[in-house]
């Protein structure tokens, strides 16, 4: 079976100096990865690359088996890559139902002017009814008319996964999704985020500084240090070893 | 032997005949460039500014007869300052976080209303016939021929002996004094300037006011090259500047003053061999007389497109600015159903009560100016699309109406084509070139699409409207563009109360049209794009697709509209309704009254045809006062003042781009709901809170 995502030997560097050296990550379908490492280590610059808003010095990105190197963010979007932004990224002017549906919308392809000039660019009632099953999920049902503006930065986490889950992905790419968030509000998204993953079925890769969220949710862990890969495997095992401790908490005495 | 002589005789001609341009541009774009560097302003009004200065020097040396000193003292090195400082003063400064875009806006108003501002406050009146004069005695009948190859006129030595005086003191400032080194650092990095406890609101001040001596000297020095001193021409000197500085990426003083030069240079070498070529290759000969003044759009248009650096070199202002907070929603979103159905009944019976008198006792020119209102308020929809809707500031939509009208021109008066499948084609026309236009256009962003879209306009403006194809070439000039109003079944549309019913209905089904494009899913798809573009990719939208056809439904729009304003007035009229500096101020109006709703666009329209003589000239209280005997002594006003407030209008757009209509409609709604809920309070018996 192929893997959902293969990145292989991804470089990139900026004026000289090496963000990613030679990067080998691969999740496998339903798999949930974290991607953890100090601030700078180039997390979101992979996530980046692997998305298309960056381009890489070289490697290639395969999603299912076909090579998406060359092809553009959205285009690989619709390839079934969803993501969250680490700062949040969210369109002002539109309810929450909205950010969902403009997702479903263009998912299905099912906008576009002609139809829009013939007073038939109005949402289905199916496309309405997928956004708020999501909305459900996510809690936010009650929400789903609010002004964007009107929403606090944790509502604002869950209308981008809704918006993200809207587009049926078969990876899911979380930017510390937890920032902004308290303790309950994390919990609450993890168990949310496994939910989904149980109905659709998608792979999740992971930034995190949460090390608790980290270790309780994710089955694999790669770790990051100034660019280079300092460690994979199980989540357990790579947050106890010494060399991961070291880049990560500055600290090398064995706890417990 | 003898012909490599000549033609390096002729090179030697062309960069001295180049030279004095050439160096007038030069100053102006390294004030342009100053001014952008230290406060992040775009200056598009910095034309406005000069011609203020050759305005004024104008009227001291040539009305009043002032000897040159003084005049010059008092236009250039007193007025010219004193206008960029409070500039700076009143305007920029409170503008520093705000985004490029919303700078540039303010700066387009400003050029529309400073020139109309002088001449009000001024009495000063341009009359053909009356040529501007050089900064020195008998400038243009006195010629010197040093080399014996090109004669330089008395004011062209001057032009370039003063703008070398000047930036040569220019390099003085920046090496040997304080200010001068402070002004450097803020050029380089403002945020470090700033961090080192260097005051850079006095430094931006400077170099306003410096910037601002530069553009008043370039102004009077560029000015006896004109036959009459008119705004529009020191505009298009500023796109020039604009060009010249482009070359030099807008960041590199010296690259500027080389962008100057060259630009003045290769304008005279092209102008010297083309002819020579074009005699060899018959194709180019169309190009031939046109393309020396279109040449520093071209430049600009290339060095935009073609040169990725340039859009680098926009993250150079404070670290705030671009941080644009989201403009409110819609007032009618946030009204209750009793405030919207109360407002539409009234909207419906004021217009339903305006047209019927209109069409039952308006006379001619009243007749015409509805009309004229109906087709704009059409027209100014596509500003909507493209700027309310996709965020996007155009300046060609006057080059996209401007294809619509020559079109019908074009297929109805000399292919006998029906007239209203004729607008048609035009639309679908102006449709195919905005997208055309916005496939390398959408690419740059922010404030470089509306310097892109305005190098477009002036090509067009240069080039295109010059050929027999497209704007009738020498026969226009003998009998005019004609364009012949159609007949629809029964309906004649010669009389104008008939094809005021169709332009009516002509702007009912476009706004419409553009209601349904805001709530459907292309309108959410832009809502998308201009929230987040990145996020917008992200779950597959494609930007470039979004865009192009914003733009496409832009120009078709604005094509259609400009075909039936052509109808109307039976002829193009390219030079007073289309060309870019008259199409800059429909940017303005719609910008400054709402670009977000089709109120926003009809207002605009009828501002733009209506104000004027409703207003201004009084009619208003004519009908109050029910006589036109009684009208106050003041009136008419000035029409200029329209320019005036509305150019004045853009200051609010940095706060509030949603535009004064939909500003003044949210808040009044809020007043009227308040008074509501107190009302409601009072009923249950509860105390007001």
């Amino acid at each position: 079976m192929t893997s959902v995502l293969e990145a292989r030997d991804i470089r990139k560097s900026f004026a000289g100096i090496v963000a990613l050296r030679d990067l080998d990550v691969t999740v496998e379908a339903g798999e949930r990865v974290a991607l953890i490492g100090p601030n700078g280590a180039g997390k979101t610059t992979f996530f980046n690359c692997v998305l298309g808003v960056l381009r890489p010095d070289r490697g290639t990105v395969r999603l299912n088996g076909e090579d998406v190197s060359d092809l553009r963010v959205h285009e690989r979007a619709r390839r079934g890559i969803g993501r969250t932004f680490q700062r949040i990224e969210l369109f002002a002017e539109s309810s929450v139902r909205e950010h969902l549906l403009i997702a479903e919308q263009t998912r299905r392809g099912s906008g576009g002017l002609w139809k829009d000039l013939l007073g038939r660019g109005r949402p289905s009632s199916e496309e309405v009814a997928m956004c708020d099953a999501v909305l459900e999920l996510l809690g936010l049902g009650d929400l789903a008319e609010e002004p964007i503006e009107h929403l606090s930065l944790g509502k604002g986490r869950l209308v981008e996964v809704g918006r993200a889950l809207m587009t049926q992905p078969r990876l899911l790419l979380l930017d510390e999704p937890s920032s902004g968030l308290d303790r309950e509000e994390t919990a609450d998204l993890a168990r949310t985020l496994r939910v989904a993953q149980d109905d659709q079925g998608f792979a999740i890769l992971l930034v995190e500084h949460d090390v608790e969220l980290v270790a309780s949710f994710t089955e694999r862990a790669y770790v990051l240090d100034f660019g280079c890969m300092i460690a994979q495997g199980p989540t357990n095992d790579v947050l106890r070893s010494d060399i991961v401790r070291q880049a990560y908490f500055g600290d090398v005495e064995p706890r417990r | 032997m003898t012909f490599a002589a000549s033609v390096g005789n002729d090179v030697l001609r062309a960069l001295l005949q180049g030279a004095p341009p050439g160096t007038v541009y030069a100053l102006i774009a390294l004030g342009f460039v100053l001014t952008y560097k230290t406060s992040g302003v775009f200056n598009l009004a910095f034309g406005a500014q000069a011609y203020i200065s050759a305005a004024m020097y104008f009227k001291a040396h040539v009305e009043w007869g002032w000897p040159i000193v003084p005049a010059l003292l008092v236009s250039v090195f007193l007025l010219a300052p004193a206008i960029g400082l409070v500039l700076e003063r009143v305007i920029f400064r409170h503008l520093r976080t705000g985004s490029s875009v919303a700078k540039l806006v303010v700066a387009l108003g400003l050029s529309v209303a400073l020139p109309n501002l002088f001449d009000v406050l001024a009495g000063f009146e341009a009359v053909a016939g009356r040529t501007p004069q050089g900064i020195v005695p008998d400038g243009a009948s006195v010629f010197y021929d040093p080399l014996g190859v090109y004669a330089f006129s008395r004011d062209e030595l001057a032009a370039i002996v003063v703008a070398v005086i000047g930036m040569v003191a220019l390099a003085g400032l920046f090496r040997f004094t304080a200010i001068g080194l402070q002004m450097r650092a803020v050029v380089e990095s403002p945020r470090m300037t700033e961090l080192n406890g260097i005051r850079a609101d006095r430094v931006s001040a400077v170099s306003w006011a410096l910037s601002s001596l530069f553009a008043g000297m370039a102004g009077v020095l560029i000015a006896p090259r004109f036959n009459t001193l008119a705004a529009p021409d020191f505009f298009n000197l500023v796109v020039v500047a604009i060009a010249a500085a482009a070359l030099g990426r807008l960041v590199s003083l010296p690259r500027a003053l080389i962008g100057g030069l060259g630009l003045g240079t290769s304008i005279a070498l092209v102008n010297t061999f083309l002819p020579r070529w074009s005699n060899d290759h018959a194709w180019l000969r169309p190009f031939q007389e046109n393309l020396t003044p279109a040449m520093p759009f071209v430049v600009l248009f290339g060095v935009l497109v073609l040169w990725p650096a340039i859009r680098q070199a926009r993250e150079t202002t404070d670290p705030l600015s671009g941080v644009e907070p989201p403009p409110p929603s819609l007032a009618a979103a946030s009204r209750s159903a009793f405030l919207t159905i109360g407002t539409r009944v009234f909207a419906v019976v004021f217009l339903a009560g305006a047209g019927l008198v209109v069409m039952t006792r308006a006379d001619a020119s009243w007749l015409f100016l509805v009309t004229q209102a109906v087709i704009l308020s059409t027209i100014y929809l596509s500003i909507t699309v493209i700027t309310g809707f996709a965020g996007q500031i155009s300046l060609c939509q006057g080059t996209f109406a401007a294809i619509g009208g020559f079109t019908v021109f074009q297929l109805a008066d000399r292919q006998n084509m029906s007239v209203l499948l004729a607008a048609l084609i035009g639309a679908s026309i102006a449709a195919v070139v905005g997208a055309v236009l916005s496939l390398p256009v959408l690419r740059l962003g922010g404030i470089w699409v509306a310097i892109a879209t305005l190098a477009f306009a002036y090509f067009f403006d240069a080039v295109m409207v010059k050929f027999s194809w497209v704007g009738g070439g020498n026969t226009s000039l003998l009998q005019g563009t004609r364009v012949p109003r159609p007949t629809v079944g029964p309906w004649d549309m010669a009389n104008d109360r008939t094809f005021l019913v169709l332009a009516v209905l002509v702007f009912v089904v476009v706004s419409i049209a553009v209601i349904q494009i805001r709530e459907g899913s292309v309108g959410r798809t832009l809502r998308a794009l201009r929230g987040s573009e990145l996020a917008a990719e992200s779950i597959g939208i494609s930007p470039a697709r979004a865009r192009i056809t914003a733009f496409a439904i832009s120009a078709f729009i604005a094509g259609l509209g400009g075909a039936l304003l052509s109808i109307h007035q039976q002829n193009v009229n390219y030079g007073s309704n289309f060309a870019p500096f008259a199409a800059l101020f429909w940017l303005v109006l719609v910008v400054s009254l709402g670009s977000r709703t089709v109120e926003g666009a009809a207002q605009a329209g009828a501002a733009y045809a209506l104000f004027d003589a409703i207003l201004l000239k009084g009619a208003l209280f004519g009908w109050l006062l029910r006589g036109a005997d009684r009208i106050p002594g003041i009136f008419p006003i000035s029409a200029k003042w329209r320019f005036i407030l509305f150019g004045l209008g853009t200051l609010q757009f940095a706060r509030h781009p949603e535009g004064l209509v939909e500003l003044n409609k949210r808040r009044a709604a809020a007043r009227v709901e308040a008074v509501r809920a107190r009302r409601a309070a009072r009923r249950q018996g509860e105390p007001v809170g």
